[in-house]
């Protein structure tokens, strides 16, 4: 690898609180851009609809999941007790739905549960260990008490001194190119 | 009806008073006739639908005890609907003599003759006796009145002169209070339900009382507050919020209840002891078959989908019809507990069940809306009330 | 017309949650701090002694393997004897973890945050040591998978309609979900680790634990649906979980065992046990770690309400049991009780009345309730009590049931009391190593509930 091949993907600034970010956020979503994130060390109240995003879709996929593991608790329990070795215990019917209720919600939980985990990653394409943010020494501070926002090359809007210049109007600091080895 | 958005009073109070008043006592001269023609019948939907409506304004009472015991801040706004529907409690006290008349008719261990020839019932005799099944109902009564009276000096004194010392109070009466509550709800549904059938016993009534109880209570207060704010009134005060806050606490008692009623069921139809199945058989017999299915799916299943998305308990439209559907299976669920006593064979509707239903709930509604529009309808010396308007789950 | 008075601090609620003056930095270097300072000498006697306790339960365990559960104090009648006991007693204390980070979670409970993340890590553990206990009490432990979904030589399958195998079920997905839910919470915090690491190995492990998070919005717009989720789902769990347990018990038709409000009543008794067992260990941790502005007095006094609550809701239930049973008329209900009360295991009776029921009342008196000294002991006592309750019901039930001739007294033999103490061994060998290297509270969490992460906080009209 050599300097040529060296590419900017984004471009990254800083704002002092979580006040400041979604302020940016909010006139950032006003100007058109669209390819941006907004980092910070908790979770802020309100920034989905300061970057115009909607809500997650996660919801869906454990709700799949829920349904995959009811009914195929429930049918395993069926079709072991009534077809492949049916056999009369304390007097009850093959089928007593109501003994399989415990299991049955067991696994449906525990499927939703594995899909909530699993389903939130790939939605946020993790894992991905390696990312052009990471390669600012500040983006360190990201997980103690620093908000940064970044947005990507792909963005339509990008422009890199445009982009720099409407960071700084909107409180930025610290602006830096984000750049990474092809 | 005129809404005055500064005191939060009802300067025009419509005519839903009178109406309800009306209604209230045509239904309960019906219900005399219908002691004339059918006593037996008579009594047992009357104490069916007394219980619904008791179990609504316990429910009341439940909700202001929680509500200051947790120092609940959403629920401020809708806190004189809890306290007024408990301040009928009272009335539900003078509504309960007539049963006093009926209990040889209602239960079984009230006649010597039957005790005589049952082993079971005289050893249950130093409890299921007339004179302390009449002292413990006083007693009730008495426990619940004083309760709701005190809650509601208070919350009043607060609106004419706020300080700490209200608020002071209200914890003071709502931790022993709690307690008191609890083991009356329970007592009262063991005395009043569960001795129907005197031999039949079950630890978990009490408590499957209750989440009836405190749902249908839920039901009632959205009911009202969507029929408030389609005619313009609280409608700054109470939002969409207010309305996810009240349908997350619905499902969670949907839940609640399916959760009480399966253990009930699931253990007695695991352990299978005849003593103990029998009412369950009961309930399974003839048509009374069809409602024990009709609770199943209608008290749990279908409001649980329904309630279920997010979207829904945000919605009015689904939120009444969904309080008016539960309310109407709380109804079907006192119904099940009480008939089965009468109607051995299967679920036997009479006429005498409306007329009661109607006649205790238009005098119900009727002192509870005198009660609710005497006084500004959120509690407006409360400190917190601004945040409780605020409120963003 | 009545204006509300502006300045009534009316609850507590109204204090600041955290206290000191605390930053986000601040709270950071606080709470990482713990594990990057030189550990302290008391940190290695205490896990000498865990692992040493854990040798005990390794031979106990081990010498049961060997030659099989006789060894053990169980008899005819009583053939669950301590294992149950303890099996129950550790799933209940496990369920305060899951209950304050899903269900106060749900009720908006900010208060939460300083506790949840080592109530749910005491959660695991303490489920750890309870699994051990229906492991190893069907004797021939290498034949264990008889307990999975798995036909056995005979092409027979394991009966689903047996409340051991529902355990089994409920059990492990409690463990499971639990695990979930405690590490997307540990998500955010292991990227702050990851980020401070000084060391090369540190930077690998916490990297690849950490899976590249970068707290984007985009990333935290999912992750706290995520979080709501597994909140949502297992405050239902959480719920079942005691409650298969206790149909253990309630689905036979033994006396003192076959009785309906044994699910709530079990749910309640383990959120009162765990809440005292996070008392315990929250008062240890705030000494040794100097934690007093994290967990502040008023954290305690909540959870001290809280036990309160449950106390009552279990002296409610030991109550309502004894009514019915003499209101059943049923003989052998009603002996069961009169003998529990009275009868040859009446110690064991009134050692949990006394710890569960009368131990809490303390706490109706604000000043009990805010003292360090009475708390830590009450808790402790708590956890006594509940042991008994388990106690009580398995064994009196068993050794006096219907038959006379059948009667026989309990006692535990040395190994009983070896391998339930030597699960202590496992408990805290694994809390140890926790409280070493992982973050016992909560980064975010504990960032997110500081007025300053409002986003309106300092914007607007603020006057900084």
């Amino acid at each position: 690898m050599n300097n040529n091949s060296i590419k900017t993907v984004g471009i990254m600034a800083q704002f002092s609180n979580p006040g400041e970010l979604m302020k940016a956020a909010e006139k950032l979503r006003d100007s058109g851009y669209s390819k941006f994130d907004c980092h910070s060390p908790f979770p802020i109240h309100g920034m989905d609809k300061a970057m115009g995003l909607s809500s997650s879709s996660l919801g869906w996929v454990v709700g799949l999941a829920a349904i995959i593991g009811t009914t195929g608790a429930l049918g395993l329990q069926w079709w072991t007790s009534t077809i492949d070795y049916p056999l009369v215990i304390s007097g009850k019917p093959l089928f007593s739905f109501q003994a399989y209720v415990p299991i049955t919600f067991a696994v449906g939980v525990l499927l939703s549960g594995v899909a909530a985990l699993i389903g939130m990653l790939a939605l946020n394409g993790l894992p991905r260990w390696n990312h052009p943010v990471f390669n600012s020494d500040k983006f360190e501070k990201v997980t103690d008490d620093a908000f940064f926002i970044s947005i990507e090359a792909e963005d339509p809007k990008f422009h890199t001194d445009e982009t720099i210049q409407f960071f700084e109007s909107i409180g930025g600091t610290n602006c830096e190119l984000l750049q990474e080895n092809q | 009806m005129k809404f005055d958005s500064q005191t939060y009073r009802l300067t025009d109070k419509g005519r839903f008073g009178s109406i309800t008043l009306i209604v209230g006592i045509i239904g309960l001269i019906l219900s005399c006739v219908g002691w004339f023609t059918d006593s037996q019948q008579f009594y047992f939907s009357y104490l069916t639908a007394f219980v619904f409506w008791l179990t609504i304004a316990l429910g009341g009472l439940f909700f202001v005890l929680l509500h200051h015991l947790v120092g609940a801040k959403w629920s401020i706004v809708i806190r004189r609907f809890g306290e007024s529907i408990m301040m009928v409690i009272p009335l539900m006290a003078i509504l309960f003599i007539p049963l006093l008349f009926g209990l040889h008719e209602l239960y079984l261990w009230m006649n010597s003759e039957v005790v005589a020839s049952d082993h079971l019932l005289q050893g249950k005799s130093g409890y299921l006796n007339l004179n302390f099944f009449v002292v413990r109902a006083v007693l009730y009564f008495v426990i619940w009145t004083v309760l709701a009276f005190l809650l509601n000096k208070y919350s009043l004194q607060q609106n004419q002169n706020p300080s700490p010392e209200q608020i002071k109070k209200f914890r003071i009466i709502s931790a022993p209070g709690m307690i008191l509550f609890a083991v009356t709800l329970t007592f009262a549904s063991f005395d009043w339900l569960m001795s129907l059938d005197a031999h039949w016993f079950s630890t978990i009534f009490g408590v499957y009382i209750f989440s009836g109880s405190f749902l249908s209570l839920l039901c009632v207060v959205t009911l009202v507050v969507i029929r408030l704010q389609s005619n313009g009134v609280l409608k700054e005060a109470i939002t969409k919020e207010h309305y996810h806050d009240l349908g997350k606490l619905m499902f969670a008692f949907i839940i609640f209840w399916g959760y009480m009623a399966f253990s009930q069921y699931f253990l007695i139809w695991y352990g299978n002891i005849p003593e103990e199945t029998i009412w369950f058989l009961h309930r399974w017999e003839g048509s009374w078959k069809s409602v024990s299915m009709l609770i199943v799916y209608g008290h749990f299943v279908i409001p649980f989908f329904v309630l279920f998305p997010q979207v829904t308990k945000r919605n009015k439209a689904v939120m009444t019809v969904m309080s008016i559907w539960i309310l109407v299976m709380h109804w079907v669920d006192i119904y099940w507990l009480v008939m089965p006593t009468l109607h051995h064979h299967g679920y036997h509707l009479s006429w005498i069940d409306l007329a009661t239903f109607i006649g205790i709930g238009g005098l119900f509604l009727h002192l509870f809306w005198r009660i609710f529009t005497a006084h500004p309808l959120v509690p407006v010396g409360d400190p917190n009330l601004e945040q409780s308007i605020k409120i963003v789950s | 017309m009545n204006k509300p008075a502006e300045n009534i601090a009316v609850s507590s609620e109204d204090v600041p949650l955290i206290t000191g003056g605390q930053t986000f930095s601040s709270i950071t270097e606080k709470i990482v701090g713990i594990i990057e300072q030189k550990t302290p000498k008391t940190w290695y006697l205490a896990i000498g002694a865990s692992l040493s306790l854990l040798m005990v339960l390794m031979g106990s365990v081990g010498f049961l393997v060997w030659e099989g559960t006789g060894i053990w104090g169980l008899n005819n009648p009583v053939g669950w004897g301590w294992a149950i006991i303890n099996f129950v007693w550790w799933v209940g204390i496990g369920h305060a973890g899951t209950l304050i980070s899903a269900i106060l979670f749900l009720l908006r409970q900010k208060w939460r945050t300083s506790i949840n993340r080592f109530a749910e890590a005491m959660t695991l553990f303490a489920v750890s040591c309870a699994l051990i206990f229906p492991g190893i009490h069907v004797g021939r432990i290498w034949i264990a998978y008889y307990m999975f979904p798995i036909p056995n030589q005979m092409d027979i399958w394991p009966n689903f309609r047996s409340p051991l195998l529902w355990d089994v079920f409920a059990v492990g997905t409690y463990f499971a979900v639990s695990f979930l839910f405690w590490y997307t919470g540990l998500i955010p915090d292991l990227g702050t680790l990851r980020d401070r690491a000084q060391t090369r190995i540190k930077k690998i492990i916490f990297g690849i634990l950490a899976i590249g998070w970068r707290g984007g919005n985009r990333q935290w717009r999912h992750y706290e649906r995520a979080y709501l989720i597994l909140a949502g789902i297992s405050t239902p769990l959480v719920l079942s979980v005691h409650s298969v347990v206790s149909t253990d018990f309630a689905v036979s038709i033994l006396p003192g065992w076959h009785t309906t409000i044994f699910p709530p009543y079990f749910v309640a008794g383990a959120i009162f046990s765990g809440f005292a067992m996070v008392m315990t260990l929250s008062i240890i941790a705030r000494k040794i770690f100097n934690l007093d502005h994290l967990i502040t007095l008023n954290h305690l006094e909540k959870i001290n309400k809280i036990m309160l609550l449950t106390g009552m809701m279990v002296g409610y239930a030991y109550s309502i049991e004894f009514f019915i049973a003499w209101y059943s008329g049923n003989i052998y209900e009603q002996f069961v009780f009169i003998n529990r009360a009275f009868g040859n295991y009446a110690w064991a009776y009134w050692i949990m009345i006394s710890c569960n029921v009368v131990v809490p009342q303390l706490f109706w008196f604000k000043k009990l309730r805010r003292s360090i000294p009475i708390m830590f002991i009450a808790s402790i006592l708590i956890n006594i009590g509940m042991w008994f309750e388990r106690f009580v019901i398995v064994v009196t039930s068993l050794s006096r049931d219907f038959l006379p001739a059948n009667w026989d007294y309990f006692s535990p033999t040395m190994w009983d009391i070896l391998t339930f103490v030597g699960s202590f061994g496992l408990f805290f060998t694994l809390f140890l190593l926790f409280i070493r290297v992982l973050p016992m509270i909560s980064m975010t969490e504990v960032k997110g509930v500081l007025p300053e992460a409002d986003p309106h906080h300092s914007t607007g009209e603020s006057h900084e």
